[in-house]
Parts: structure tokens; sequence; C-alpha cells
């Protein structure tokens, strides 16, 4: 009997100090930033996926170029020009050493570059170029040089470049060519030492940074899945810097700690099937949108952390916002409903939304329609999107996640062959509109062209948008120097310290 | 004969295995969706699908054209030692999951340790004075305080010890799993809970043991209270052990919520994550190791049960099916429960449930809005009265089902070994859930009959135990002497003994049923999103615990009050 017991406790307490997992929260004061990240990777930080951009807001990885404010600006690239129709050519940055100590060339550029054109699935930033060989080729071009070639002319190439999943890794990085391991691989001011699984990362300083001395010893990454988690850890002093915090956490966060707003380009909208049984109908649709317009997001869910939507487009894309900039567009009439009955879905990973569902449902059932509320995890919405099982949706969805290009937004979410259009929105007149503005450089009329397609779809009420989102960065206690990015690129740089 | 009847357990837990590879291996049939297209949407959100990609996609993955060739094809490389290769992560799918198996491990028998001591804490005071008085009666208001705290969830406790512990008080961090310091405070919220349904399932266990004849006999002969405390301790643990392993196994798969409120990279997150991206490698090696696992577990209970009641079992030398003594005093705290709620829930149904009044988030409670609002302003009063109805009947109809399965699998269990109930507790609930919804579709129909499938587990072990107990008593000898058959032993016997307590404890159980189901409801399954049920009530105030704590507290007290009017009904049936 006493041994079986001294069995039993010597099992429990082998259980209780066994497994942990991840590296300890370190010493508060060695200055190491302590930073909470939204998802938890699953291939190690890999460039191709989800994760690339884990990466680039460590500062671990680098693309040629980098967006500010939707326009290319130099980073591994110093400069860059259209030498053909279907040719750039990039001239790479001298005195660049990767993590592991080996020099930038121009060959691990073409390397890289060739290296993401062929993985499957092809990089989001190419899909749209991918036609039936390799989305890009590139070679070595002089001592200094990079020429990339496209299967057609591509006026966008330099902004698709931006793509944290063509970032430019050392070769030593793709032993596995399937998922390239960025640890000490990269070019920023953080050398990435180890990934530990889903749950965290530990970062030392780059001493050899091309962008001048880093500011912060280290980084020590955590992974937390659940938004209420990072908020609790920034205000135990566990986290210095936390992304994506919840609105419903916002309030909870006082000074010293702050959260930080950034405008994002990414709309929260309710997209009306127009092939819908429902919503065929001009006037149900208009009566629709009349409904739910009445509803307070921004000021009500949003607590005054997001931008009310005049459109799309909001204040992350200030050209749209600029007076006589959006062409004006007729307003349907609406029909007064009769007790129709509407499915209405959206998914439960951004928290906010099923409390706009059940908003938009109360207003809509006010004004007379039958409304079926479902809520979904999101891959299993997203299985079903674009089915006809639902009538309207709502969806929280980034403009800029391929190019930065508002055109490749459009094409993809308002024309007939749109990879990702949940309205089910179909007008030739506005795929050719969508046409003329894709094949031009000149950015002023890409935009422009995008303002009369975003002005189309409102007339057609196939998309009633709600708000345009705001990054909410959780900041520490005496933490300076975190990015601001509206792309979500970037996130801690050389000059964050604490 | 003996080798097969020894061989049996193996083949039949083969036999489950195959059969859980294949279900899963089935999943992406089940719900006429494309793998790829799932792996796709996880590794790259917000992109849209097309076909060329989708191609692409099909051939590196290799995925398998049917369910049976791909379960098997998995075995296969089981066999040889490889769990596969993750389609999500494309990276080996072992060292993953095995820390994740080690990390839930060591939290579920924290967990169980501090439910242990819960336990024994509510029932010791109680214990130790009927040892010195002599009266069958453990406690009734210990029973209450465990029945209370068996019907706090879980999610909601973590969220309370999280604000308070580590963010206001800075005692212990509130988030990571990187050293002991970060075990007390999930440990705390998922062992608490489970306390008060182990101290409800043992007060019966405790109450027949100080019945039966050899405590009368040891008091006569003057031994002094503590020994006959440890004594009665003693015959109490064993039925509880195979409880307590139950728990660990059923934590390691089910405490998502809590994992990731705490940042805990635990198996459950892990299973769900995989079987939601479709990246069944990860599933398949997650459940099989699961089950495995809970196997053993459950095993290691059973056998301690029979060591600790030690050579009485074989020898037919246990006196049990001793019947409660009637009488006691009655308990006031039931029916005053039971008014409560009925009076809060005929005042409120006259409130409109559904009205959004957007001046009014999170309103604290005020002569307008007396319980306060939500976050969308909606009256919490009118939306525990519309929900208490829809909550109450679908859980006591959960419960029952468990109760009526459980008993009968229990009771006619032929062996303590473990069996199918072990194989079903150590799943996933969610997992469990998916695989409903994926057949019997989404809704409330398919979350009840999801939390039912698992729920009637802990019953069936519980009347095991105690049927095996009942079976190795004299009386039962004597039956079998006098020829009695095996059915009739069963139920004039057997079935007496067991009926009381496991019900008592399936009881306890009703809050739990609602909770369940409020688990599932991001999974599309449970209540619609916009209905008053409690547990969708509460699971939309969760992130609002401490700036509005009026929000949780109402569907709570609702789901403590349900826990507290079960006890009456335990009551008036062994006072009567």
């Amino acid at each position: 009997m006493t041994r079986r017991l001294a069995v039993v406790l010597a099992v429990l307490g082998l259980a209780l100090t066994g497994c942990f997992s991840g590296s300890g929260g370190g010493d508060p004061a060695d200055g190491r930033l302590r930073v909470g990240l939204s998802f938890p990777p699953t291939s190690g930080l890999s460039p191709y996926g989800n994760e690339a951009t884990l990466a680039t807001r460590l500062g671990v990885t680098e693309p040629l170029v980098v967006l500010e404010g939707g326009t290319p600006t130099p980073a591994l690239a110093t400069a860059w020009a259209q030498v053909a129709p279907t040719q750039w050519r990039f001239t790479v940055r001298p005195g660049v050493t990767f993590h592991d100590g080996t020099p930038l060339t121009p060959d691990a550029v073409v390397g890289s570059l060739t290296r993401a054109a062929a993985a499957t699935p092809t990089p989001r930033a190419l899909a749209s170029l991918a036609g039936t060989g390799p989305a890009l080729t590139a070679r070595v071009d002089g001592p200094d040089g990079v020429v990339v070639t496209t299967p057609a002319p591509d006026p966008v190439l330099p902004q698709r470049l931006a793509s944290p999943e063509l970032v430019i890794l050392a070769p030593g990085a793709y032993a596995d060519p399937t998922r390239p391991s960025p640890v000490r691989a990269g070019t920023g001011p953080f050398v990435l030492t180890r990934v530990d699984g889903s749950t965290g990362a530990a970062l030392d300083a780059n001493p050899t940074s091309w962008r001048g001395p880093v500011a912060a010893p280290g980084i020590d990454a955590r992974f937390l899945a659940d938004g209420v988690a990072r908020a609790n850890g920034l205000r135990a002093g566990e986290l210095d810097v936390a992304e994506a915090i919840p609105v419903s956490q916002v309030a909870a966060i006082a000074p010293p700690q702050q959260v930080v707003g950034v405008p994002l380009p990414r709309s929260v909208a309710v997209y009306l099937d127009q092939r819908s049984p429902v919503f065929a109908d001009p006037g149900v649709r208009a009566a629709a949108r009349t409904a739910i317009g009445t509803v307070d997001v921004a000021g009500t869910i949003y607590e005054g952390r997001a931008d009310a939507a005049a459109g799309l487009f909001g204040p992350a894309t200030p050209w749209a916002g600029a007076p006589g900039a959006r062409p004006p567009h007729p307003v349907t009439p609406p029909t007064p409903p009769a007790g129709q009955r509407i499915r209405l879905a959206t998914y439960s990973d951004r928290a906010e939304l099923p409390e706009i569902a059940a908003a938009d449902a109360d207003a809509l059932r006010r004004a007379g329609f039958t409304v079926d509320v479902t809520v979904l995890e999101s891959s299993a919405f997203e299985a079903r999107l674009g089915t006809g099982a639902f009538d309207a949706v709502i969806i929280s969805r980034s403009q800029q996640l391929d190019t930065g290009d508002p055109v490749g937004y459009l094409a993809s979410d308002f024309s007939c062959a749109g990879s990702y259009n949940q309205a089910r929105y179909c007008d030739p007149a506005t795929d050719a509109r969508l046409a003329t503005g894709a094949a031009t450089s000149d950015v002023e009329a890409r935009r422009r062209a995008a303002l009369e397609v975003e002005s189309r779809v409102l007339g057609a009420d196939a998309v009633v948008p709600h708000v345009t989102e705001r990054a909410r960065v959780g900041v520490g206690a005496g933490v300076t120097g975190v990015a601001e990015d509206p792309n979500e690129q970037f996130l801690i740089t050389g000059s964050t310290r604490r | 004969m003996t080798a097969a009847r020894r061989l049996l357990p193996w083949v039949s837990t083969g036999l489950a295995v195959v059969l859980l590879t294949v279900v899963i291996a089935a999943l992406p049939w089940l719900w006429d969706t494309d793998p790829a297209a799932t792996v796709l949407r996880t590794r790259y959100p917000e992109r849209g699908v097309d076909p060329a990609t989708l191609d692409a996609l099909r051939a590196e993955l290799d995925l398998p054209t049917n369910p049976v060739g791909g379960a098997l094809g998995w075995l296969g490389g089981v066999v040889t030692g490889d769990l596969g290769t993750s389609w999500v992560s494309r990276g080996p799918v072992a060292p993953g999951v095995l820390a994740a198996i080690g990390v839930s491990l060591t939290l579920a028998v924290a967990a169980a340790v501090v439910a242990a001591v819960a336990a024994l804490g509510l029932l010791a005071p109680g214990a130790a004075r009927a040892a010195r008085r002599g009266t069958g009666d453990a406690g009734r208001g210990s029973a209450l305080v465990a029945s209370v705290l068996g019907a706090v969830p879980e999610i909601a406790l973590g969220a309370v010890l999280v604000a308070v512990v580590a963010v206001a008080w800075g005692l212990l961090p509130s988030t990571g799993f990187s050293g002991p310091v970060h075990l007390v405070l999930p440990a705390l919220a998922l062992g608490l809970p489970a306390g008060g349904l182990l101290a409800r399932m043992l007060s019966s266990a405790t109450e027949s043991a100080l019945a039966e004849p050899w405590v009368r006999t040891w008091r006569s002969w003057g031994t002094r209270p503590a020994t006959i405390a440890l004594g009665v301790a003693r015959r109490a643990v064993a039925t509880a052990v195979p409880q307590i392993a139950l728990l660990v196994v059923g934590l390691l798969g089910s405490a998502v919520a809590v994992e990731e409120l705490f940042g805990v990279p635990g198996v459950g997150s892990t299973a769900l994550d995989a079987v939601l991206a479709q990246d069944l490698p990860v599933a398949q090696a997650a459940v099989m190791l699961l089950v495995l696992l809970g196997l053993g577990l459950g095993g290691v209970g059973v056998l301690v049960h029979r060591a600790l009641l030690g050579p009485a079992r074989s020898g037919g030398e246990l006196p049990a099916g001793v019947p409660l003594p009637g009488g006691g005093a009655r308990s006031w705290a039931p029916w005053v429960a039971a008014g409560v709620l009925a009076a809060v829930v005929v005042a409120g149904l006259p409130r409109d449930p559904s009205a959004v009044v957007e001046g009014r988030r999170l309103a604290p409670p005020s002569w307008s809005v007396p319980l306060g609002a939500d976050a969308l302003g909606r009256d919490l009063w009118a939306r525990v009265a519309h929900g208490a109805l829809l909550t109450v009947g679908t859980a006591v109809a959960v419960t029952a089902t468990c109760l009526v399965v459980g008993l009968l699998v229990g009771v006619g269990a032929r062996s303590t070994r473990a069996g199918a109930a072990d194989v079903l507790n150590a799943l996933p609930p969610v997992v469990v859930g998916l695989v409903v919804a994926a057949i019997a579709g989404p809704g409330l129909l398919g979350a009840a009959i999801a939390v039912a499938a698992v729920g009637w587990v802990p019953l069936a072990v519980h009347a095991r135990t105690l049927a095996a107990e009942a079976r190795a008593s004299g009386y039962v000898r004597a039956a079998v002497l006098a020829g009695a058959s095996p059915a009739r032993i069963a139920r004039r016997h057997v079935l007496p003994a067991v009926v009381g307590p496991v019900t008592r404890h399936g009881l306890a159980r009703v809050p739990h049923a609602a909770l369940g189901i409020a688990a599932l409801s991001f999974l599309g399954l449970g209540a619609a999103p916009d209905s008053p049920e409690w547990g969708a009530v509460l699971a939309d105030s969760l992130a609002y615990v401490e700036r509005a704590p009026w929000t949780i507290i109402a569907p709570a007290t609702g789901l403590v009050l349900l826990a507290v009017v079960v006890a009456l009904v335990r009551e008036t049936r062994t006072s009567s």
C-alpha cells in the first residue's frame, strides 16, 4: 500500500514538474522587448504563407521595397526602373550582410525571388501574374542589379515585391525548399535565433544592421491567439507591445499603458448576395441598406475606435477622402420589406463581428425582415462563402493584402471573375472600368478608377460599409518607437526601446 | 479461451483507434469540403480560391482519394513510428503533438490535484462530525457549497482569477506556460469546479460508507473518530479514484477555452485547430494519442480502485447496498433558490430580450434595467428570463439521457476494465461536436447530441465502480449461489445500490450540460448566436467580465440557482 502510494506520488510529481513549453518571460531589467503577437505560427515563420508577416513585424526579414502610403520606397533595393514593358531592373543595396554573415548579393536576390515564384501555392502577391508558367523570372544584371521579367506587362511590380512573402533570405535558409527558415537568415534589425513551435520566439539585436544601431538588445516574442490574453499580459506588465487588442479590452487599459490606433485599409461591411432570391431585387437591397445604416457601429460596438465608413476606402487611404474625389452615385429607393427571410452570417474570430451581426439583425427585423443569424469559425465560414448558403455576410476585409493596389483589391472582390466576390456582383461595365484601371501605371489614374468602381458597387447596394478599422496596438509603460504601419507589415523596428 | 479473452481488450482498442482514424479521415467527405481549399485558407486567409492553385496544392499534399485509404495510409506510417507530416505546416507531426500532450497532461494532473484537495476540504468537516456522532449525514451544507462550486463556469472563473490575481495584484503571471508558476491559475480555474462535482459525487460514497455496519462496530469498540474517518475516507476515495483518472483524461482534450485564455499550448487547442484547418494528420495523431493515453489512465484508475478495496473485493466481503437512512434536516436553500429563479423568470418574461439600444451599451444595473445591459444594450433580465426555459429544458434533457445511458452501460458492464467509455472520454468534446455537426447538421439539437455523446461517460464509470462494489458484496454472492440470473442480479441487487448516488451525481452535472452546449456555439452548434440561451449570453459576456461584471453575473447566477434547485430534487428524494 505504502509502496503503491509512493509510486502514485512519484508519477504526480513527475507530471507536475514535467512538461513546460517555451522560454521564460526574461528579466524585465535587461531591456529586451516582450512582444505579444496575435496568431501562432505553424511553419517556423516561413515566408510562404500568412506567417510571413510575423517575421517582418518582428524586424527579421525585409523585402526589396517597402510601401509608404501606397508608394514603394527603397529597402533592400535602392532604386528600380521599368526597362521594358515586362521587365523591371532593381539595384541591390550594397554593404548589407545576412544574419549568418553572408553578403546580400544579386545572386541571393535572384535565388529568393525565383524560389518564391515557384512555391506552392504561388505567393498571394504574385498569384494574379501566374498563368501557365512561373509568375516571374529573375536574373542577375551586372554587379549590383537584378532584372525581373513578368509574363505580361505589370505596372505595379515594385508594389508586389513589397510583400512579406517576397523577402530576401540568405541562401542557407532554403535547406527545406517548401518552408524556408528565417532563423539567422534575414537582414533586419533583429536576428531570429530560435522559434519555440507555436508558442514563442527569441531574437537578438543585429549588430550590423544596415539601418544603423538597434536600440533594444533583443526580443522575446510570444504568440497568443486570445485577444483578452494579450490585453491581460500587457496590463500585468508581462508584455511591452501587444498587437490587436480587442475593442472590449481597450477601455481597461489605463496609462502608463496605452493603445495606439492606426487607421487601416480594412473595411467591415455587409455584402448583399446579388443572386440570392431576396436580394436579387434592388429595392429590397435598398431597404436592407437603409435599415443597416441606422446602426452606429463605430460609435457603439467599436466605442469610437474605428472610423465610420463613407465608402469602402477610409482614412488609411486619404486620397479617397479628398473633397470631390468620390463621384456621386445613384440611390435606389427602398421597397418596404414584407417579412422576407434573410440568412445573415459572419465569423467569430474577430470579436466585434458577432456583435455587429446581432445589431444588424435587430435593425433588419425592425425594418420588416425575418432574420436568421449564423456565426461560424472562420474556415467553416469561408468554406460556405459564395455557395449561396447566406443572403448577407459581414466581413472584415483588407484592401492591401496583395499589392497595396486599390484596383487589384476591387478586381478580386467585385469583378465577375473575382476570386473573393462575396456579393456575387457582376456588371460588365464595372469589369471594363477595372480593366482600364489595371492597365495604367499612373497612380492617380488607378485611384480614380478605384473610386469610380467603388461608387458603382455602392450604388448597386452590393456592399454596405460599416466602418474602416484601426490597428489597436497595446504599448507598455515607457515603450517608444513602435511602428505605426497601416499595412501591418512592421511593428518592432531598430528604434523600438523601453 | 483465456488467451482470447486476454487479447480482447487489445483488439477492441485497436479497432477503436482504426475506426476513429477513419472517421477523422472522412471529415472532408462528411462536410463536403475540399481539404486543399481549407488548408489554403488556413495558410492564406482572405485569399480566395482558384482552381489552378488548388490543383497544385492537391498534388503537393498528395491528398487521399477516399477516407479509408487515407486512414490506412496514415496508420501504416504509425506502425513504422511515423505520425505523418502536417498538411498546413509541412513539418513532421510528432514533435508538436507530443509536446502539446505533455503540456496538457501536466495541466490536467495539476487540476486534478486541485479538484481532489477541494473535494476533500468540502467533505472532511462533515465526515469527521459524522464519524464522531455516528449519523449517516455527511453534511448537507457542504453538499450545497459543492453544487454551487460545480456550477461555476471554468472560463468565467479563469477570467476572474486573471483579472484579480494576475492583473490587479500582480502575484502570478497571466499567460504563458514556461514554469510551475504558470500552472497555478489555470489549474485552479479547471480544478475548483471539478472539485465541486467530485465532492457531490463523493458525498454519497461517504454517506453510504458511514452507514456500513463496520463503522458501528468500530465505534462500539471505542475506536478513535480520526481512525474511523480515515477508514471511511479510504472507502470513499476508492470510489473516487476512477473518477479522478477520468477527470485527468477528460481535461486533456477539453480545456480549450481555458488553454486559450492562459496562453497554454495544450493538445485540446491543437486538435481543434487541426480539425478546423482539416490538417488531418495532426488531428489523427492528437486523437489517437489522447485515446491511448485515456485508456491507459482509465486502466490505472481501475487498478488503484481494486488496490484500495483490497482483498475484501475478491472475497465478496463488501457490505454494500445499505439503504440510506431517511429524514435528517431539510434544507431550505433549494426552495429559496427555486422561488427566486421562478420569480425572476416570470417577472422578466414581459420584457424585450432582443431590442438593441445604442445608448445602453454595458449599462450597469438601474431602475430601467435592474440586472444591467449587455454589450448591445439589451436588457439582461429579459434575456435571462427568456433563455431560462430553453437552457433548463435542454440541459435537463441532455442530463436525463446521459443518466439513463450511463446507468445502463455502467450496470451492464461485465468487467471494470477500460472500454468504449474511456475512448469517448478521451476525445476532445469540440472534436466530437464537429463530427456530430458534420453528420447531424448545426443547431441546438446537434449540440445537445454532442454533449450527451460524451456526457454519459463519467456517470457510466461511476455506475461501473459502484456496481463492481455491489457485486463484491456478500448478499450478491448469496444470490449467485442461489442461482439468480445475471439480469436479475443486475436489476434487483446492483441497480438499487447504484441508482441513487449516480442520479445525484448526474443532477450535479445539469449546469455543465448548459455550459457544454454553449462551448460549441462558436462552431455554429448550439442555440442561434442572438438567442438568449444562458450559455450563449455567458459566452458573449466573457470579454466584459472586468468592465461590466453584471453581464456575467446574471447568467452565471442563473446557472448556480439551477444547481441549487437541482440539489432540491435529491433532498426531497432521500428524505421522503
